[in-house]
């Protein structure tokens, strides 16, 4: 039989088509989404970069009156933000959700309307926070938010802060959950794990850390959140809270996220070094030791940032040595580095240039690292301009420079022409210099005394000439970074465009062709790590269509999804393709944080209903569909199934992923309420009974009996009897509301008043956060229930009901824990 | 370059028992001994005054550790016999697209792995040999 390859790329063409003129914006592709999450980043990016110049403006000389006080805590505030919040942690996502399909050789993510979702939820909240400070209302309290500070003196930015930000962080594990599942299970056949490109060892393990850092701030933003609103004293002194809780809370997020900002761009450079030393990288597997290493220790290192809080020594002692064990990872991955670099005969160009920078920037900022790791110094430096110095080294090294490597590396890739390396070389050394000239003085302003986050200093104290000197260095190095976006933003009409695999790269996603859509012609066969070095023929034959899936006749986006280890093609998925409602959910639940923040509570409900209705028709239309035909044919005679439920398919690996984070949450809600315990000589405090054990007890069998009504209608589902299942979810929904009733019954019957002291505020925030998944929980049993009258879900394709049965065995665990923990443990003590 | 290099694959005996789950296995000993000995002198304290002597939860500490080295050890040798196995063709690239090869790759990141988490669990005991009191 003979294939009319002409018509298949027709067809290809027509499938992955992006949606034209306004449609334009629904569109979901990676290709298209990715573009606008760097596009949108770097337009933050350049905003928190003039807030920055604001700053070394006001320091140039003594004294100075250009800004207010307040205005200055604003502009310092919301830059420290902006940089965190809505430049380095989403110009991972931005730049992974990019590359890394092509990287692996999907022709898209597993999920793509969920990264479309999380960056309109991205753009909505970023915008939101970031116009705050033109109406005077910006967050002023630094960017990690200290209570009491934050608590009494901040007026609505503190709350600015704190919605617009959870609502981001939304964002953030969206996008972790789509990388994850996208490294373990949509990777080219052939690409078994130890062949995958280290980009995508990086992005599973900073995936995972999200997933255990970004819950603790959501935990915490809740807590916070509820003393601003409604008087919960979780961290007011006068009645049992502590401040100090929020530090935890917050650096248990705070740490590792220095370390999420720096593993995906440490990762671009793994990509980057080998193709300009023309050689494969050296000690593969010592970077992904490291990786995994880093990732592991960056948890360990939280109360660093704490120090000075009048903790005892010896736990200074155990976080002082983790911070110096963590050296020893990130050292491995520089000389892996260093020695490939060595190895290789090195091609000169910009984004080497850049890499080169990264590495010499990195490593001071390293050193100081290392520096400020030992606590008597750290009681010396603390809160001063060393440490701005120390950490702009390291987030500038670590993470600015390596982007900026990336982006000259994969521009020609992604936008098919070729950057200036005359302005590239000039915007380096720009940056490079003024870089070193604006933060080197630092340290020894520092050293001097100057305090970080003063508006002004007196001339007698001798900080002048170095002030002076660093706002200078800002000046050429945001010359620097303007040159290079000029370079980016140009018209090229007139240049030709860059031909295919401009750099003699050899990972898979330079196999792509400019202005495909649909990423490669057809899916290859991988068995290496340097595909395009290791087999001449290996780009004819993707083109030639002679790879698999190399069609879309039922007219469907399509992309391959494989085992987690050895990468054997295991399902053809069915990923969705343009859509609106993505954008209006998102918009839904930016209302519902915007309008929370205003106390507007008629319009908050109604994007929360806006939110439901635009997820559940989504969910509805869009997710578990029940095929034409069991399987069909991807080429090379191999059949594979369109539909998969269970522990085999991608949503029950994105619930998994999910409810791991939302466990995570949970568990730093709890540490709350230890945390309370420990630094309370009575707890619960005399005179205050409560929940008491018996509402507990029969909350904690009826959540039980619905976790287990749901799991049983899963096997009887399965087992063809789809009635009875039904009947078991009613079960299970009835017994839920009954089991959320008897929760709060607990401490409602025994008058536990959550604003009269942090103990019944903790025991609350408890019980509201499982009432919340109990209800989240009764929508699933009762979306489940429709789709199996509907028909939309029977004993063969039921992944619906897995996956609502994976929901319930976390929830089923936390509730039962709760109860377990508020009825029981005030018995113990 | 190295020409059909990913072709000429040498077959070895196929292994298997290394998954992600496995590499994890030491660092995550590691977490839980550094949670362990975190909240436990923590708690300790809080709850006894910055007065106390920290001889009543050094042991805690110490068996903490010796139980998590343990831990490590065992997990180190088990993933010495696969290392062990391959010696003989002087292949540190794991490189090769077969099953045998990803497990022993798998294998010798979960070793080195071992090796940085056992550094890591001994860095944390040291402050609890030399400080004395809880201040």
């Amino acid at each position: 039989m003979t294939v009319d390859k002409d018509a298949e790329t027709a067809q290809l063409q027509r499938v992955w088509d992006n949606p034209k003129g306004w449609r334009a914006l629904s569109d979901v592709n990676n290709s298209v989404i990715g573009l606008w999450y760097i596009a949108t980043a770097f337009a933050f990016m350049l905003f928190g970069g003039v807030l920055a110049l604001i700053i070394r403006v006001q320091l140039f000389v003594p004294d100075n009156t250009l800004i207010s006080a307040e205005l200055y805590n604003q502009t310092f505030t919301l830059h420290g933000t902006v940089m965190m919040f809505l430049f380095a942690v989403p110009i991972f996502e931005a730049v992974a959700i990019l590359i890394l399909p092509g990287m692996l050789g999907a022709r898209d993510l597993p999920f793509p309307r969920l990264s479309a979702f999380g960056y309109w939820c991205y753009l909505i909240g970023g915008v939101f926070v970031c116009g705050s400070i033109f109406f005077n209302a910006a967050p002023d309290a630094g960017w990690f938010m200290y209570p009491p500070l934050s608590t009494e003196q901040s007026g609505i930015g503190a709350d600015i802060w704190l919605l617009g930000l959870s609502f981001i962080e939304v964002a953030s594990i969206a996008a972790a959950v789509e990388l994850i599942v996208g490294v373990l299970k949509c990777r080219a056949p052939g690409m078994h794990i130890n062949l995958t490109p280290l980009y995508g060892w990086y992005v599973l393990v900073v995936g995972a850390m999200i997933l255990f850092a970004f819950p603790p701030l959501i935990a915490g933003d809740i807590l916070f959140e509820m003393e601003r609103l409604l008087g919960w004293p979780f961290f007011d002194v006068t009645r049992g809270g502590d401040p100090i809780l929020w530090q935890h809370l917050f650096w248990i997020f705070g740490h590792p996220e220095v370390y999420i900002i720096f593993l995906p761009a440490i990762a671009l450079l793994a990509m980057i070094v080998p193709t300009f030393a023309q050689r494969p990288i050296t000690g593969y597997s010592w970077i992904v030791l490291s990786a995994l290493g880093t990732g592991f220790l960056s948890f360990g290192l939280w109360v660093h940032h704490m120090f000075t809080t009048g903790l005892p020594s010896i736990s200074l002692g155990f976080f002082s040595a983790a911070s110096e064990a963590v050296a020893i990872p990130t050292g491995i991955q520089i000389f892996a580095f260093i020695a490939t670099v060595m190895l290789g005969s090195v091609v000169r160009s910009v984004p080497m240039l850049f890499c080169l920078g990264a590495l010499a920037v990195f490593i001071i900022g390293g050193l100081t690292g290392v520096m400020v790791a030992v606590a008597p110094f750290d009681f010396q430096v603390h809160d001063t301009y060393f440490i701005v110095a120390h950490l702009h080294y390291t987030l500038i090294g670590g993470m600015l420079f390596p982007v900026m490597a990336g982006i000259c590396y994969y521009y020609p890739l992604i936008m098919g022409k070729p950057l200036s390396r005359k302005l590239g070389i000039w915007s380096f050394w720009l940056m490079f210099i003024g870089f070193n000239t604006a933060f080197l003085p630092m340290h020894l302003t520092g050293m001097l005394g100057m305090p970080r986050r003063v508006f002004t200093y007196g001339a007698d104290r001798g900080w002048t000439e170095l002030n002076m000197l660093s706002s200078v260095g800002a000046f050429v190095f945001a010359a620097g970074f303007l040159l290079l976006a000029w370079d980016c933003l140009r018209p090229k009409k007139r240049e030709p465009q860059v031909k295919r695999n401009v750099w003699n790269a050899g990972t898979l996603e330079w196999a792509a062709r400019y202005g495909d859509t649909w990423g490669m012609r057809s899916i290859p066969e991988v068995n290496s790590r340097y595909p395009l070095w290791d087999d001449p023929d290996f780009m004819r034959k993707i083109d030639a269509g002679e790879g698999l899936l190399a069609d879309a006749q039922e007219g469907r986006r399509e992309t391959l999804v494989t085992s987690t280890l050895d990468a054997r093609p295991v399902q053809v998925l069915r990923v969705g393709g343009p859509d609106w409602l993505p954008m209006i959910a998102a918009i839904g639940l930016g209302a519902v944080f915007i309008f929370m923040t205003f106390k507007l509570w008629l319009l908050t409900a109604a994007g929360g209903v806006l939110f439901l209705v635009a997820v559940l028709r989504w969910l509805w239309v869009g997710t578990a569909e029940i095929p034409e035909k069991d399987s069909k044919h991807i080429g090379q005679g191999i059949v594979l199934p369109l539909y998969v439920s269970g522990t085999r398919s991608t949503g029950w690996w994105a619930m998994f992923i999910t409810m791991t984070g939302d466990l995570t949450a949970f568990l730093a809600l709890l540490f709350g309420y230890f945390f309370f315990w420990t630094i309370h000589p009575n707890f619960p405090p005399v005179g205050i009974e409560g929940p008491g054990w018996f509402w507990p007890l029969v909350a904690g069998l009826l959540m039980g009996l619905s976790w287990g009504s749901t799991l049983a209608a899963r096997f009887v589902n399965g087992s063809g009897k789809p009635a009875t299942a039904r009947l078991l979810l009613v079960l299970g929904m009835l017994t839920a509301i009954l089991g959320g009733l008897a929760l709060m019954a607990g401490p409602w019957t025994t008058g536990l008043d959550p604003t009269s002291h942090a103990y019944p505020a903790i025991v609350w925030a408890l019980v509201v956060w499982i009432v919340a998944h109990l209800a989240t929980g009764v929508l699933m049993q009762g979306y489940c229930f429709a789709r199996s009258l509907y028909k939309k879900m029977t004993p063969t394709y039921d992944a619906d009901l897995w996956n609502v049965t994976l929901f319930w065995h976390f929830v089923g665990f936390c509730g039962v824990l709760c109860a377990l923990v508020i009825g029981a443990f005030p018995l113990l003590t | 370059m190295r020409g059909n290099r990913a072709h000429n694959e040498i077959e070895r005996e196929t292994g298997s028992g290394t998954d992600l789950w496995s590499v994890i296995i030491a660092p995550g000993i590691w977490a839980v001994h550094f949670l362990v000995c975190y909240v436990a002198a923590a708690i300790f304290c809080e709850k006894f005054g910055r007065d106390a002597d920290l001889g009543g939860i050094r042991l805690t500490v110490i068996g903490a550790t010796l139980i998590a080295l343990l831990g490590i050890g065992w997990s180190t040798i088990r993933l010495w016999r696969v290392r062990g196995r391959s010696l003989t063709d002087d292949d540190f690239e794991y490189e090769h697209n077969t099953p045998e090869e990803r497990h022993r790759f798998l294998s010798h990141v979960a070793l080195m792995l071992c090796v940085l988490s056992a550094v890591a669990v001994l860095y944390v005991t040291i402050p609890m040999l030399y400080l004395t009191t809880c201040r």
